[in-house]
């Protein structure tokens, strides 16, 4: 007896979660509010209204690698930046903030965040140290849980997105794969300057 | 009372130090499990240990670890302070030996309530 092989199976074992598939806007936005009130500020609020994020931002983010893989982004003004530094460090913040102190600080908001987001998600999965910079391009805008909010009236976002391009599109078997995912093509983000 | 704070980032080295110092410690920090090791080999030995996971060179598994083979450091109190929220992971570090687990993001509070479960509040501020 033979037997076909339409590619089924393989597609079926092919599935991996997209983040929408596991994580909503809201826990995102509550994760990071309790970050924001325990380390910037009892008083510190994150407000969801989404504002304009300047042209030369900067992000931190950490990588969570799992059955979910991806990253998780901050991104914000440089000045926003650096007066995150200055609530996170009270009264512990030196006279002269340097880049390497705002490196640091937005750094670990990032890890913080990362490291509950990576909690609410499928693991076991490993967490990556902080890293800070243009945030990694999006690679599959499908991909992508991501809140805008303002913080003292500033525009701060955080997304969390795959790091992984988007799987071929299920398809009937006759039909040619090799046209037909638009998510290959130069996935850029809609919104932020630089992700 | 003496308390060595291990974090790759200094801003919550800086922010764990606060805390601490402001319950009567004397505190001295560590960018990593390995310069963490460096300072208890130097005869420095606290009562208390805050020791994130991830970090460069030597994480704060493996320093858990290091400590807990050392009999000369076994009155050392261990204290994870980490983002590694995974309940998986909480096992696993307080397997390696750690005492208490102490989640990212904290409240001033949080830390010394742990200490005050953990009989390491200095009288003064206990009472």
């Amino acid at each position: 007896m033979t037997s076909t092989d339409t590619g089924e199976r393989r597609r079926a074992a092919d599935t991996r979660p997209v983040i929408t598939d596991l994580l909503v806007a809201s826990t995102v936005e509550s994760i990071a509010g309790e970050a924001w009130v325990a380390l910037v500020g009892e008083d510190e609020v994150l407000v969801p209204i989404p504002g304009d994020l300047p042209v030369d931002p900067v992000s931190a983010w950490v990588d969570v690698v799992g059955p979910w893989t991806g990253s998780v982004v901050l991104t914000t003004g440089r000045d926003t930046a650096a007066d995150l530094t200055r609530a996170l460090l009270g009264p512990a913040v030196p006279e002269e903030l340097e880049d390497e102190d705002v490196a640091d600080a937005f750094g670990e908001i990032a890890n913080v965040v990362g490291g509950n987001v990576k909690a609410a998600l499928p693991g076991p999965s490993a967490l990556s140290l902080p890293d800070v910079g243009a945030a990694p391009a999006v690679r599959n805008p499908a991909d992508v849980c991501r809140i805008d909010v303002l913080w003292r009236g500033q525009p701060v976002a955080i997304s969390v997105q795959g790091a992984l391009p988007a799987l071929p599109l299920p398809h009937p078997p006759h039909e040619n794969p090799m046209h037909e995912n638009p998510m290959h093509e130069n996935p850029t983000h809609e919104n932020g300057a630089s992700l | 009372m003496r308390a060595l704070v291990i974090d790759d980032s200094r801003a919550m080295r800086r922010i764990v130090t606060a805390i601490l110092e402001g319950l009567g410690y004397e505190v001295r920090g560590a960018g990593h499990g390995r310069e963490g090791l460096d300072v208890l080999d130097e005869g420095w030995i606290p009562e208390l240990v805050c020791v994130d996971w991830n970090m460069p060179v030597m994480d704060g598994l493996q320093f858990v670890s290091a400590v807990r083979s050392n009999p000369a450091w076994r009155s050392i109190t261990l204290m994870m302070v980490t983002s590694e929220s995974e309940h998986t992971q909480i096992v696993r570090a307080l397997a390696a030996g750690a005492h208490e687990y102490v989640i990212k993001p904290f409240t001033a509070d949080a830390i010394r309530d742990k200490l005050g479960l953990l009989g390491l509040l200095p009288q003064e501020v206990a009472l």
